[in-house]
């Protein structure tokens, strides 16, 4: 690239702010937009988790006793 | 009669669709800004005025119309939700309004960039400026009144309430340089009859404009199925959905 190109015709230090920020904005939301869905799974799966070991728990007291164990 | 508008509506059905099109949207996006930059930053001519300077044209008016469109799709979003009382509408509000205020910044940061030369001023409190810096206002307005509420559907509501409000803004934005005297320029592209932009000037900003939106739309995909999923979490089809 020449130089010209860099220079922007003397507005460079106006000009390639402008692209860099656009990058940063474009660069944080699929970030940020990555993360949230990730996140929102996460605690998907979490819940999930619980809620199994719950009605498993539940299924373990549910178990009547033997006749030997009362005894 | 409304039956497929509901089953449209539906949380399983809409996390689905956003699946399937967030990688399209974000592949077609990417090809989009890059033939944009390629074109606006090499191959267009200088202004004859701004000179090189006017090549922000290709982040601050594609980041501009993307503040309108998405806070007119955040609240056509609000609207559905209150009218037809449709969960969805509020997690497609929701997930659009971090996009669309940080797209409002961005066209506000480039604006004023492009002011100083071109004007002498990085910020004048000229009618298109002030009425962008409320669309701002506002985008954060909603997200905030969304989280400030420990019931979350109340928290909703009133969001949805203030986006609708919040709409009158939108035409002032737009028509703010018709009806009172402005230093921005008018409309060159939006504009009845031909657009005044030369065609090599013209095409890397439609594709850049494109590529934003269809960012955008990848984007908001993404965000929704988050959304979903933080609403839906004890819903069956949740578990099949994210062993998936």
């Amino acid at each position: 690239m020449s130089a010209g190109f860099w220079s922007m015709g003397g507005y460079a230090r106006y000009v390639w702010p402008c692209f860099a920020f656009a990058g940063m904005i474009l660069g944080w939301n699929l970030w940020s937009a990555r993360r949230y869905r990730v996140a929102a799974q996460l605690r998907a799966r979490r819940a999930l988790e619980a809620a199994d070991a719950d009605r498993a728990a539940a299924t373990v007291v549910a178990i009547p006793r033997t006749a030997g164990e009362r005894a | 009669m409304w039956t497929w508008f509901y089953k449209l509506a539906s949380p399983p059905y809409v996390y689905g669709t956003a699946a399937a099109l967030a990688p399209w949207f974000l592949g077609l996006a990417a090809i989009a800004i890059g033939y944009g930059l390629v074109d606006g930053l090499v191959f267009a001519p200088p202004d004859y005025q701004q000179g090189d300077a006017f090549r922000i044209i290709y982040v601050h008016v594609p980041s501009a119309w993307l503040s309108l469109f998405a806070y007119v799709g955040m609240a056509v979003a609000a609207a559905i939700a209150l009218i037809w009382r449709i969960k969805m509408g509020h997690a497609v509000a929701a997930a659009s309004a971090p996009v669309g205020a940080s797209f409002t910044l961005l066209a506000l940061v480039t604006g004023s960039l492009w002011g100083r030369p071109m004007w002498g001023t990085f910020w004048a409190w000229d009618p298109r400026l002030t009425s962008e810096l409320i669309l701002l206002f506002l985008y954060v307005g909603v997200m905030s009144l969304r989280s400030a509420f420990e019931d979350p559907a109340r928290g909703d509501r009133a969001a949805a309430l203030l986006a609708l409000v919040g709409l009158v803004n939108v035409p002032i934005i737009h028509f703010s340089v018709v009806w009172w005297n402005s230093l921005h320029q008018g409309a060159t592209v939006a504009r009845f009859g031909k657009p005044t932009m030369a065609p090599s000037m013209l095409w890397p900003l439609l594709s850049m404009a494109l590529g934003f939106m269809l960012f955008y739309g990848a984007v908001l995909c993404m965000r929704l199925q988050g959304e979903i999923l933080n609403r839906e979490r004890q819903a069956r089809w949740v578990a099949e959905a994210i062993k998936s």
